[in-house]
């Protein structure tokens, strides 16, 4: 037969083709080791499908700890420099290829997980608006609260999602790179579904306004976010060591202040005011919180603060960096305080005791979670009593 | 608590109209233009002559879980097929064993692109100014994370079904060792990532994507299902459903840049080199592992080329483009010239250098050299007859003692590394428009092959100072260099790659190079 074949025949069909096919295929495989990867050392017991799919596919020098490719750069930038470069952080690391996503998920079920939300989100809100619950919402909480502020901690989203380009760009590692990608959409997600709950209650309520106006007023000339604009800005743009951006991100600013205003204002106060439409976003967004969590507490602590080589010094340098980022982190808790003289005063709930609890809790579960594994010193007490000062 | 005038008129309005609503993503979306603000530091960190339009907008309006929705439905139908049907029918085992090598180089090296581009989108996420166009690009990111999962998955699947796993199984550790590896870092790599931030997108998406994937994504796959493989065509057209969406990103990168008087300026030079650079490499690889990769033919890869190349993107997708003040580039006619030759050139040193790869390498068969020489007349007279030379010599046997590369030795053919693309070329053993010319900059000697590389190095070489592989390995003994970059077999002794897939063939171990000892030497320093 001609070896030429055209008309969309296709060799495992068509008879022809396939029996030469079949005479050329060796009648035994001829290599046993079928595991990709297999040369790796897993995180588990054994190489998992995210340790095949992801490990080991970036091209990095082995000058690059943990590279296997070896030679330089084929073509830098101008000027000479490395298309990436240890130099660009100040962290050190035995091995820049050691970072799991915790859940092992590549982009597949990291899409596919995301993809369950949406379908969700679309049922919820057809049944939360079928069965009228709109009508059982506070209006001073609706229209400032949801209309203004939650817009407003939209920005503050959307600003540490654009933290992580740099991040995407510049990072070490392939499995960094993966993580950083995807808690950034998570930021991005976390920002779209604040402005979706503003439409569908636009939807519902009319006159609510959908327009991002008032809401960047706020964010950009108000008081109220006027830290955490500073910080977020700063997170964003004034950092260019990337190790620095994820920390100062993941690490110190939203487990502290995005935390509080996530749960402990928006999640936790919402219900009493007869809002059980937030929570149901802000659920989604604590989920990313907690997945992230997972991601970045893998980056700083598992892979580099135990570092065999350079964990001491590392840890030392989170040390350092925390005490740059917390004190700012806690002038926009300390900002944010002045919301409370928005709302109505609910005893136990939104005065100066429950806000003190609230923030007791987030300090707490900081310290924990992230400052006690560096052997980060810290006064939480004295931290709340500063936050607290901003109560108007 | 009192019940406002909305709440009145929300609550009448459930009465009136009680029909359950949400909330769809370009509801959504069309907010996005607003989500940024302005501040004293906000700026890229990736310097760019060209200034990017505030207001440029996207034209695949997603959000973050419509984008997930979208893909994930993908995913279902392409997995599906992989796991279920696929592998029911035992398709890895039914594809031709050429086409099984061909597939260890295309979906590694793909990969490799895929995953470079992950951080050059990132780059352009961050120097775009408007949240349309940043958004754009964030789901560029997360598709080349999907792309690099996919193409690995490949390798995967061929690794775990496959008839040969080896080099399906390590590529990512083995593939550093051979010829080809540096080029395509170049293409595929570097060239994404390291320059300005608009070049870097000219590169990927302007020429990369909306013109050499075509050909790597699309034809490869007539290619692979002629051959029998069906998980090629399951995977990279699902992946070509996304680069779509990376197309129209160039071309409003374009757009973004258009009233800019840098563009003017800079733009078509930028286009030039990026063309330039990526055919260097595309034009002969893809054509060498279209027709040296496979028992059965599609065309002439110099049909294929002039149909999506010269065609569709230089005259079609240019040419809308040419509103803008962007041209086909001036060195497409050069590239034309290569699409017939080059990549005959190029096997001929790739089966030369068969010992550096992670695959296995064939000559060609009697009734495929009556195919070349059909389609490529002369053919057998340049090519043909060295080939007949080769296996006469017992090329294909390990107890020969011949490796091909003694033959460029014996006859004074020198095999020399382009500088700038990294591509391996022989001087005065080709056909294509190769032609020596030689640099010395700081000490150091550079091999050139074309104008257009010499070019860019002229104007700054230092961004052109990765050694070759023959100044890496000068001096040693191709064993050594082999058994250092594991390209062995599970054995331990085995070569991962061979000089045929016969399946009754012998297969060549570490030792019976050792025999031969093969050293490598610098050409340049000859001159």
């Amino acid at each position: 037969m001609t070896i030429e074949v055209n008309g969309g025949r296709r060799g495992l069909t068509d008879p022809e083709i396939a029996a030469v096919i079949m005479a050329a295929v060796p009648d035994k495989p001829l290599e046993t080791q079928r595991k990709m990867n297999y040369f790796m050392k897993p995180r588990g017991k054994r190489i998992n499908e995210y340790e095949v799919l992801c490990c080991y596919s970036q091209p990095t020098p082995d000058w690059i700890p943990g590279g296997l490719d070896w030679g330089d750069w084929t073509q830098k930038f101008h000027g000479g420099r490395p298309s990436w470069s240890n130099e660009s952080t100040e962290m050190r690391s035995s091995d820049w290829l050691a970072h799991r996503d915790p859940a092992f998920r590549w982009h597949a079920l990291y899409v596919k997980d995301k993809a369950e939300e949406w379908r969700y989100t679309d049922r919820f809100l057809k049944a939360y608006s079928a069965d009228g619950h709109v009508r059982s919402i506070d209006p001073v909480w609706r229209d400032e609260v949801l209309g203004d502020y939650l817009g407003a901690f939209g920005f503050y989203e959307y600003g540490l999602f654009n933290s992580h380009s740099s991040v995407v760009r510049d990072c070490l590692g392939d499995t960094l790179r993966m993580s950083s990608a995807m808690i950034g959409l998570d930021k991005v997600d976390n920002a779209q579904m604040i402005q979706a709950e503003r439409t569908f209650l636009s939807k519902l309520v009319p006159g609510f306004p959908e327009s991002t106006d008032i809401p960047k007023q706020e964010w950009t000339k108000g008081t109220i976010f006027k830290g955490a604009r500073e910080l977020v800005q700063d997170i964003w743009q004034a950092t260019y060591d990337w190790n620095e951006i994820l920390f100062s991100g993941h690490m110190i600013c939203d487990p502290i202040f995005g935390q509080f205003v996530r749960r402990e204002f928006f999640m936790r106060l919402s219900s009493y005011y007869g809002d059980n439409l937030t929570p149901f976003f802000i659920n989604q967004m604590q989920l990313y919180f907690s997945q992230t969590k997972g991601i970045t507490t893998d980056m700083f602590h598992t892979c580099l603060g135990a570092d065999v080589e350079f964990g001491d010094y590392n840890n030392r340098l989170m040390r350092a960096w925390a005490n740059k980022w917390l004190p700012r982190t806690v002038n926009a808790l300390k900002d944010f305080m002045a919301i409370y003289a928005t709302i109505p005063e609910i005893k136990g709930v939104s005065d100066k005791a429950a806000i003190e609890a609230a923030l007791v809790r987030v300090f707490a579960d900081w310290k924990r979670d992230f400052a006690d594994p560096i052997n980060y010193k810290v006064d939480t007490a004295a931290l709340v009593k500063t936050v607290l000062s901003g109560l108007k | 608590m009192a019940i406002s005038t909305a709440t009145k008129a929300a609550t009448d309005a459930l009465a009136a109209n009680p029909a359950p609503v949400s909330v769809g993503a370009q509801e959504v979306h069309r907010w996005m233009q607003s989500f940024t603000w302005d501040f004293d530091k906000n700026r890229t960190k990736y310097s760019t002559k060209y200034k990017m339009a505030n207001d440029t907008k996207e034209q695949f309006k997603l959000i973050a879980k419509e984008y997930a929705r979208m893909e994930s439905v993908k995913d279902e139908r392409q997995f599906g097929s992989l796991q279920d049907v696929l592998t029911r029918v035992d398709a890895a085992n039914r594809v031709h064993p050429k086409w099984n090598e061909s597939m260890k180089v295309i979906s590694n090296f793909l990969e490799v692109g895929e995953y470079n581009a992950i951080a050059a989108t990132g780059m352009l996420w961050d120097s775009a100014t408007a949240p349309e166009q940043k958004n754009g690009y964030l789901g560029q990111v997360l598709d080349e994370i999907r792309h690099t999962n996919q193409c690995a998955y490949i390798n995967y699947y061929f690794a775990k079904q496959g008839q040969d796993a080896a080099g399906h199984n390590d590529a990512r550790r083995t593939r550093a060792i051979g010829p080809l590896w540096k080029g395509m870092k170049r293409v595929f790599s570097d060239g994404f990532i390291s320059g300005d931030a608009v070049e870097c997108s000219i590169n990927l998406q302007l020429v990369g994507e909306a013109c050499f994937t075509n050909p790597l994504i699309v034809a490869v796959t007539e290619w692979a299902s002629a051959n029998g493989d069906e998980m090629t065509p399951t995977v990279f057209l699902s992946i070509e459903t996304d680069e779509l969406r990376h197309m129209a990103n160039g071309y409003q990168t374009v757009v973004s840049i258009a009233n800019d008087e840098a563009a003017s300026k800079y733009l078509n030079t930028d286009l030039n080199n990026a063309f330039w650079t990526q055919q260097k490499y595309f034009t002969p690889v893809l054509g060498m592992m279209f027709e040296y990769g496979s028992h059965f033919k599609v065309e002439p890869w110099v049909k294929t080329w002039n149909r999506w190349v010269y065609e569709d993107w230089g005259g079609i997708w240019i040419g809308r483009l040419g509103k803008y003040g962007v041209e086909s580039p001036r060195s497409l006619r050069d590239a034309k010239k290569d699409a017939y030759w080059a990549h005959h050139d190029l096997f001929l040193i790739a089966y030369a250098l068969w010992p550096t790869g992670f695959f296995r390498l064939s000559l060609p068969t009697q009734e495929e050299a009556e195919w070349y020489e059909a389609n490529y007349p002369g053919w057998y007279d340049m090519y043909g007859k060295v080939y007949d030379e080769w296996r006469a010599r017992g090329c294909e046997d390990p107890s020969s003692g011949f490796l091909p590369i003694q033959w460029f030795i014996e006859n004074n053919h020198p095999i020399y590394i382009d500088r700038v693309s990294q591509v391996p070329f022989c001087p005065s053993y080709c056909k294509g428009e190769s032609t020596l010319r030689v640099l010395e900059f700081n000490g150091k000697k550079h091999s050139f092959s074309d104008q257009w590389g010499e070019r860019m190095w002229l104007s700054e070489p230092e961004r052109y100072e990765c050694q070759n592989i023959f100044e890496q390995y000068e001096g040693r003994e191709l064993s050594d260099v082999i058994a250092e970059g594991f390209g062995v077999r599970s054995d331990g002794k085995t070569l991962i790659s061979q000089p045929h897939t016969n399946k009754d063939g012998k297969l060549w171990t570490l030792d019976d190079i050792k025999r031969i000892n093969c050293v490598f030497s610098d050409p340049l320093k000859a001159l």
